[in-house]
């Protein structure tokens, strides 16, 4: 590990700052008002580390400007959109600069013709929804914050969500990216086009690179026809496993393709409609599955649902809620939507886990969480989009619990957690990123040679490693 | 006991928009649903049946697209639905509503109990269950939050107003209008669903009921709409700062005497 030797900020520099994106957009020398941008919405306190200097500039020449300043004066820059993250992305761990993208928040082109969007990086995921809708077309993009999620954090993180089983993930959709390099060069990546061999896939090394390998100023992402009609199942199942047992099955059993297939296990669920005062009968359930279908002719959509709700029933579950209308929908997505803010409530310390498994592993992950559960008597609520393997667990403190105590208890709990993700083919993050919250464990499922790949990268994109150093791994 | 349910389909309201010049909500491309107070009437009538057996019966006035309401509550449990729809009932107000609904209900045969929403979220007027009664000539008690009990012929029922709560020993047949805290609604089931699809829907149109054409449709509505406009919010606020203790006890007096002007404290 190479150790980094970096300069604090001056007010000599914050001065030179001020001056280019204007005195209004800079905050310096007010702890109160840089604090927001000290942490993400990791629970606790472990992963927050203070900025320096917060800018908030408005044009792609403004901040090559300021990467130029930070190479030459050797500060860190932080890249950050809403703060939704879970893995401290946008955690400024080095100090130093942290650049909002906050006031870059316009779609610059909505491109019928070619069925593709160009927009900033500061827009908030749900709008593109909102300003396509009318044109009959969709971003499939949906992470669970979408309401205040920025997209370009979506791109920086590869944000996956409640769709990924039918509509694959962010990257699916990034077509196009204009970045400032970490050398501040500001370059064009890919662009409206659907095919694109001419050279190395640069677009897709940007996407999930956590800020690391340059700042996105122009997203161009791909629209797709706006499903008409989507219908909504909640399954209710007398366990986890009878639940879970259920999902490869209807992969492969409905001739069907859901566009989500989440889970939640019993704990979840009762926390879930605890805090909403839900009155769905949960306390018989073990554990439910909610699946949603869409299309564009409402025949098929039903056709669609009575097959794999059936299938449900077939593989045991108790009852099937059917959500065909916004506000039934809205009714039941959430109790899924609900689940972290419950638990947030209950367990002030938790590690939140985003591991990715063989979607036909998760059976096997969800016992080994109740093995450790039992092992070490924590709560390890489980829960996530089952039908792309990807599985959210809570690990949670016991309230009793002393900060030494847990310190001590969770790397035992997430080094098992990690182990058998690994034995299973696993990775660590499959949506929400590594940061630098995960970054110790990388080499329980990856390999040193592939982080020296990662590394080279890194090392040939940003000479000075100035951008959001310390995520990912160590150089 | 035979349990009917007079319901709406409404716009989806999070989803509505408002033509500024008109006035008027923007019905096209907004997705209509069972207006969501009647999903409490729904379930005040299957949870009555689960307890005193019987039959449940929903009932819309409405386009022939109202019938997506009517499955909706076929798909929560409801027995039979019945749509009233005529291009000659289009414009009627409450009044005519109420009235084309008692001559449908009529037609189902006899009931022992009608529970309806407080109100639609679109009209908001709450005034169909309580004309309905007028119409059918019987009890009715609005604003229902308990059924306490159902004799043969009493229905015993709490009422929640604005000054207390009230109790009400009421004859059969009678119509109860019910608020929220009355019961949460089921989801519609997978099951529900199905056999929603393969219910037969009847409708009742001019044809077969035969009503005078002065009491249907813009008719035999008494209601004029004469003018729509946003009611202005006047909000008047004022700040009190404190600071040191004399200055705290100033604000918190001032505050006090506020209240006690408005007879609050």
């Amino acid at each position: 590990m190479v150790s980094i030797q970096y300069n604090p900020v001056t007010s000599v520099i914050a001065e030179e700052l001020r001056e280019i994106v204007g005195e209004r957009y800079v905050i310096f020398n007010d702890t109160e008002k840089l604090e927001p941008f000290s942490h993400d919405e990791i629970p606790g306190k472990g992963y927050r580390a203070m900025p320096e200097i917060v800018i908030r500039p408005r044009t792609a020449a403004e901040i090559a400007e300021i990467v130029k300043l930070a190479n030459r004066e050797m500060i860190p820059i932080t890249p950050r959109g809403a703060g939704s993250g879970l893995s401290g992305g946008a955690v400024p761990i080095h100090g130093g600069i942290v650049i909002s993208v906050d006031r870059m928040n316009s779609i610059l082109e909505v491109d019928l013709k070619n069925m593709m969007i160009v927009v900033e990086p500061g827009v908030i995921a749900n709008e593109i929804n909102e300003h396509v809708k009318e044109h009959g077309l969709f971003y499939a993009g949906y992470p669970m914050s979408l309401e205040t999620c920025f997209i370009g954090g979506n791109v920086a993180e590869n944000a996956g969500g409640g769709k990924a089983v039918k509509y694959g993930v962010t990257s699916r959709y990034v077509l196009g990216l204009e970045i400032v390099t970490p050398t501040g060069e500001i370059v064009e990546l890919g662009g409206k086009l659907v095919k694109d061999v001419t050279g190395y896939n640069m677009v897709q090394l940007m996407v999930g690179s956590e800020g690391t390998l340059g700042f996105f100023t122009k997203i161009i992402l791909k629209l797709i026809p706006r499903p008409k009609y989507q219908v909504d199942l909640l399954c209710l199942f007398d366990s986890s496993e009878s639940a879970i047992n259920t999902v490869p099955r209807l992969m492969t059993g409905s001739g069907y393709i859901p566009t989500s297939i989440e889970f939640m296990d019993q704990a979840s669920v009762k926390a879930a409609c605890d805090y909403l005062n839900e009155s769905i009968p949960y306390e018989k359930c073990g554990a439910m599955l909610l699946l949603s279908v869409d299309g564009m002719e409402e025949e098929q959509v039903i056709r669609e649902y009575e097959a794999i709700g059936t299938l449900c029933r077939e593989c045991g579950a108790q009852e099937v809620y059917v959500a065909d209308n916004a506000s039934t929908s809205e009714r039941i997505w959430k109790i899924r939507r609900n689940i972290a803010e419950a638990y947030n409530l209950f367990y002030p310390r938790q590690s939140g886990e985003d591991i990715v498994v063989p979607p036909a592993s998760i059976p096997e992950m969800v016992a080994e969480f109740r093995r450790l559960e039992q092992k070490y008597c924590v709560p390890i609520p489980c829960y996530g989009h089952a039908g792309d393997g990807n599985l959210h667990a809570r690990i949670s403190s016991d309230p009793n619990w002393t900060d030494e105590q847990w310190e001590e208890i969770l790397p035992q709990i997430l080094a098992e957690v990690y182990r058998k993700t690994a034995e299973c083919g696993g990775r660590i993050s499959g949506e929400h990123g590594i940061g630098h919250k995960r970054k110790k464990y990388m080499r329980t499922v990856v390999s040193e040679e592939y982080l020296n790949m990662l590394r080279v990268v890194k090392r040939g994109l940003d000479p000075n490693n100035i951008m959001n150093p310390g995520k990912i791994f160590d150089l | 006991m035979r349990i009917i349910i007079p319901i709406k389909q409404v716009p989806e309201t999070r989803s509505v928009k408002m033509d500024e010049t008109t006035g008027t909500v923007i019905r096209q491309g907004v997705e209509s649903i069972v207006n969501p107070l009647d999903l409490y009437a729904i379930e005040t009538a299957l949870r009555l049946k689960e307890q005193y057996g019987g039959e449940t019966v929903a009932v819309t006035m409405g386009p022939p697209q109202a019938e997506t309401a009517l499955r909706e509550a076929l798909s929560m449990g409801v027995d039979q639905a019945v749509l009233v729809s005529d291009r000659a009932y289009a414009g009627s107000d409450t009044w005519a509503t109420a009235y084309i609904l008692a001559a449908a209900i009529s037609k189902l045969g006899g009931f022992d109990l009608i529970v309806c929403g407080e109100r639609a979220t679109d009209g908001d007027t709450g005034q169909v269950g309580p004309e309905l009664a007028a119409a059918l000539n019987i009890p009715v008690a609005s604003y229902v939050n308990r059924i306490t009990n159902i004799t043969g012929s009493w229905c015993v029922a709490d009422r929640r107003l604005e000054d207390g709560e009230e109790q009400l020993q009421i004859t059969l047949p009678a119509i109860l209008t019910v608020v929220k805290e009355i019961g949460v609604p089921r989801l519609p089931t997978l099951d529900g669903k199905i056999r929603a699809r393969r219910t037969a829907i009847p409708i009742y149109s001019q044809k077969e009921l035969q009503l005078p054409e002065n009491r249907i449709g813009l008719n035999g509505s008494p209601t004029r709409v004469v003018k729509i406009f946003r009611p202005a919010v006047a909000r008047q606020c004022q700040l009190e700062f404190g600071g040191d203790d004399r200055q705290n006890e100033q604000a918190v007096a001032k505050l006090f005497a506020f209240l006690q002007g408005r007879e609050v404290v």
